[in-house]
């Protein structure tokens, strides 16, 4: 049986992070997943901090660093950890040569499908909106039949917003699908992964496309962690392309994940799909080994050290019944507010923090579970990404940020 | 403006007075302050009593639910699925009182069936092994929504119209007579006379608050009733506990859910309609005995209706006020041309509307008889239309499609078959296509995307509007029915109405819906900035 240093429960960034940094510092990895995160609905840009609970803007992520209240997990791994996470990311993008742009001194400002911009922090080359504010003309593309993409709101909305106001005309691609199913933005990427799409979409284009201007396209530039398809189509027009952030499926986010899995497996890490962890085995305050409980059998895997990146209610590492709630695998106690009616707010959207966002497992300086006078209830077990409790990702903008940040600490942990 | 009668209130009541008085070739507009269906008639169980509910304690009301239930499901057979009832007896309810109520069933006429629990087990399996005594009635499921709809769609081919977001602000009188009355739009704020010769007040758990603006005094009672949506159809028939009704005692399958129901307590205000969670922890735990895996089933969302109780007797109240209705003429408060009908349900919305449209018509001196209990409301739909609807509806929403399209089925497959790129499902849970979506919202009376949910089912389903909240609202846009600047706020609302009915019950899959959908609209799409920039 293989002995592994580190299992981490958990395929999201949040996991898969941990499970690089781990790897990368020789440690022995494996990694079972059920479920693939939510890199496909989020996308993949890393927002790491734009909103204050109190809902002001940060001026930059670094400044919004050090007005967050003590037990935000930002505060709990500590400045000098995020700073090391972001370098550590834009490092190893630009060694799989998928180049991130950004950093924590300033905001990216990202437009969005409703025609909002919305605060980034790291993202890649094909979604940095500085084109949009610096060329003359401006042009909205969308595709016919496309699902879910509505260039008109994209165009309309940010001519509303300062910085963006400025002449937005739409064109309409017609990539000629047959067929009556809904095409997605993931179908497009892969016609223009082919020399042939890239022809007749560059075909469509030149017809409104001056050189210098900048293009707003949903994330169809490929479907693989690389700017191939990019640059191929910007050199042919001589304009820049700025991918906006739609609906899911998000092709940023399923680019990312392609990259992290890519890296995750050149380290070493072993890769176990569809291993549904059911409890743990614990000796103390020692966790020895974790049993998975598929329909065959169950069957026992030994670490010294295992990361919990269950992904929070959404990803089915705390499950909230009517009566109770709960975190299935370690059974760690879950702070939540003593009445139902209060985990919400009476509005879903009311730039203030949800409870319920809110909500999950305590942690210490170092991510291990504490109880509620704050003692260590496991010694090697490490809490990383959405299960984490005490920041709204939503509002702040923070969710990958986290998943990143706490899962860069869990992997040097180990 | 001008015409001979205004309703007020566009529930089932006032569009059912509508139709009648406008098939009696009297020309009438109606006005409703918010959406049609906006009030009781979409918060209830969905319920075409067979009248087994009442025939005990109000032989008169039992009477004459399964006389009106006899013909809505032939006038409204659009509108209604024809579920069937059981009527279930636990070990620990009230054998006497199963006895009394066989005896009415068969006093008001009735059909109520006997069947062996081990035969009810066999149609229901998801009801509990403890099964006392059970019998069949022909309780059916009916849609408000869509009766609602399909009577002001019948009743426009009669001349009659519909103003919605139209609120009264005053019945302009001369000489104690009514002469109009002035409405507001409130959306836009544009003020009107409508000048008429008779005015019915049919505005529900409202009929107070108008009955105020002429001067008189109604007292009604919202009474308020909560209930509770599944994500699934876990019974295929209504099913009733046979024993005096109560609250938690009655599950209605639609469509692909189940509405639970229900409580009743007294409103503080006619739109008091957010349930709070301990409601819905009170109502499981009584459904729990029909239904013993009822913890397990997926709660959609739950909401709340209020009732508009009339009772003579100011002390009546809750499920001791009856059930029937009344109508009250203004002459008695010095005020000729107005008159308000309250009280009574759904099932008998038709019989209520004649009584009044007979009323006004003695009063106007018109000779005209009533023709709404035989004159189906939606003519058959063209077996043409449904084979070419068959090539581009998912085979199993065919009929769901027939049946909520009413009378646009024709020009909304026309629109399919013409334009491949129409047919996208644009709700993927209740499968409605972008056709169907263009075609509602292109009618006068949706201003908002809440508006087309109500006559299309969107977001109505599993995903409770996170994904076709968006789509809604682009397709709004593109139409040019909205403005663009705007589609964030109407994102926004719409997903909030939404919420309302989520945030009682948050757990299980509906927590998890609920960070999706956050995460969506809060950290991807930043709706939240979107909508502050709008109102800079």
């Amino acid at each position: 049986m293989r002995i592994n240093d580190v299992i981490v429960i958990g395929g999201g960034l949040a996991g898969l992070t941990a499970a690089i940094t781990a790897a990368g510092r020789g440690k022995r990895v494996t990694l079972m997943t059920s479920g693939a995160g939510t890199l496909a609905i989020g996308g993949g840009t890393i927002d790491l901090l734009g909103y204050l609970e109190n809902n002001t803007l940060v001026t930059t992520p670094r400044a919004g660093l050090r007005q967050l209240p003590p037990e935000h997990p930002y505060n709990k791994v500590g400045s000098q950890i995020v700073e090391e996470a972001v370098q550590f990311f834009l490092t190893m993008c630009q060694e799989e040569g998928f180049a991130y742009t950004g950093g924590l001194d300033h905001v990216q400002w990202l437009p969005t499908a409703i025609g909002s911009v919305k605060p980034s922090c790291l993202v890649p080359l094909t979604m940095d909106s500085t084109p949009i504010q610096t060329a003359s003309q401006v042009v909205v593309v969308g595709f016919k039949r496309l699902k879910d993409y509505f260039p008109e709101l994209i165009s309309k909305g940010l001519g509303n917003i300062p910085g963006f106001q400025k002449e937005y005309e739409e064109v309409m691609i017609d990539p000629g699908f047959t067929g009556g199913r809904d095409v997605t933005t993931l179908d497009i990427a892969r016609w223009l992964d082919t020399i042939q799409g890239q022809q007749v979409c560059r075909k469509q284009l030149a017809k409104q496309v001056k050189p210098g201007s900048a293009v707003i396209i949903p994330p169809v530039l490929g479907s693989r962690p690389s700017y191939v398809v990019r640059d191929t189509l910007e050199r042919m027009l001589a304009c820049k392309f700025v991918e906006a952030v739609i609906m899911p499926t998000a092709v940023t986010g399923l680019r990312l994940r392609a990259m992290l899995l890519q890296r995750a497996k050149r380290l070493g890490v072993t890769i176990m799909e569809q291993a549904h962890v059911a409890y743990a085995v614990q000796e103390g305050k020692q966790v020895t080994a974790v049993v998975t409980g598929n329909i065959d059998r169950e069957r026992s895997y030994s670490a010294k050290t295992v990361i919990l990146a269950t992904g929070g209610f959404f990803g089915g590492g705390i499950i909230a019944e009517h009566n109770g709630i709960s975190e299935p695998i370690f059974n760690l106690p879950v702070t939540a507010p003593a009445e139902r009616e209060e985990w919400g707010t009476r509005q879903l959207f009311a730039n203030a923090a949800q409870p319920f966002a809110k909500i999950g497992i305590q942690v210490d300086d170092g991510l291990r579970p504490v109880n509620a006078a704050g003692q260590v209830l496991i010694e090697n077990v490490y809490v990383v990404g959405r299960n984490l409790a005490g920041y709204d990702h939503c509002l702040e903008k923070s969710g990958n940020g986290v998943a990143l940040v706490s899962g860069y600490k869990a992997g040097l942990n180990c | 403006m001008q015409t001979t009668v205004v309703v007020i209130g566009g529930g089932a009541t006032g569009v059912g007075i509508l139709r009648d008085l406008s098939m009696r070739g009297i020309k009438t507009i109606l006005v409703e302050q918010r959406d049609l269906a906006y009030g009781t008639s979409s918060r209830f169980h969905g319920l075409l009593h067979s009248g087994g509910r009442y025939a005990v304690k109000d032989s008169e009301s039992a009477k004459e639910c399964i006389e009106e239930n006899t013909i809505l499901r032939k006038v409204a057979r659009y509108a209604v699925e024809e579920t069937e009832g059981l009527f279930v007896r636990l070990p620990e309810d009230d054998k006497q009182f199963e006895v009394s109520w066989v005896a009415a069933c068969v006093k008001v006429g009735i059909p109520a069936i006997p069947v062996t629990p081990a035969e009810a087990k066999r149609l229901e399996p998801q009801l509990t092994d403890r099964i006392g005594s059970a019998y069949r009635v022909p309780d059916s499921a009916i849609d408000g929504f869509r009766l609602v709809w399909q009577n002001v769609v019948s009743a426009r081919q009669y001349g009659g119209e519909v103003m919605t977001y139209t609120e009264v602000t005053a019945i302009e009188h001369i000489n104690s007579k009514v002469v109009g009355v002035k409405v507001r739009n409130t959306l836009t704020g544009q003020t009107n006379l409508i000048a008429c010769d008779y005015i019915v007040n049919a505005a529900g758990s409202w009929v107070g608050h108008v009955a105020q603006l002429a001067g008189a005094d109604v007292h009604v009672k919202p009474d308020r009733g909560v209930l509770v949506a599944f994500n699934h159809r876990f019974t295929s028939r209504i099913v009733n506990r046979l024993r005096p009704a109560a609250d938690g005692d009655i599950f209605v399958p639609h469509g692909s859910i189940t509405i639970f129901g229900t409580t009743s307590s007294p409103a503080e205000r006619p739109d008091d309609t957010i349930p709070r969670t301990a409601e819905v922890e009170a109502l499981l735990k009584i459904g729990q005995p029909l239904f013993e895996n009822i913890y397990n089933y997926r709660i959609l969302r739950v909401f709340a209706g209020t009732r508009p109780l009339y009772s003579a007797d100011p002390n009546a109240a809750g499920r001791a006020a009856s059930r029937n209705f009344t109508i009250i003429d203004h002459e008695q408060d010095g005020l000729q041309g107005m008159a308000t009908i309250v009280g009574g349900k759904l099932t008998t919305y038709r019989l209520m509307a004649e009584k009044m449209a007979d009323k006004v018509c003695a009063k106007l001196g018109v000779v005209a008889a009533c023709r709404t209990a035989v004159e189906p409301m939606i003519a058959e739909a063209a077996a043409a239309d449904i084979a070419t609807a068959k090539r581009f509806f998912p085979a199993y929403s065919v009929n769901s499609a027939v049946s909520r399209l009413g009378g646009k089925l024709s020009e909304v497959v026309k629109d399919m078959e013409d334009n491949p790129a129409k047919r996208q499902l644009l709700c993927e849970c209740e499968m409605v296509t972008l056709a169907e979506v263009e075609a509602m919202a292109a009618d006068p009376t949706s201003y908002t995307l809440e508006d087309v949910r109500r006559k299309t089912r969107i977001g109505m389903g599993t995903c409770q509007g996170a994904f076709c909240g968006f789509r809604g609202v682009g397709v709004a846009v593109a139409n040019e029915l909205i403005p663009a600047q705007e589609a964030p706020t109407f994102i926004k609302d719409f997903l909030e109405a939404r919420w309302n009915g989520i945030r009682p019950v948050l757990w299980g899959n509906q927590l998890r819906e609920a960070e999706l959908m956050r995460g969506i609209y809060g950290a991807s799409l930043n709706i939240d900035g979107a909508v502050n920039y709008e109102n800079k």
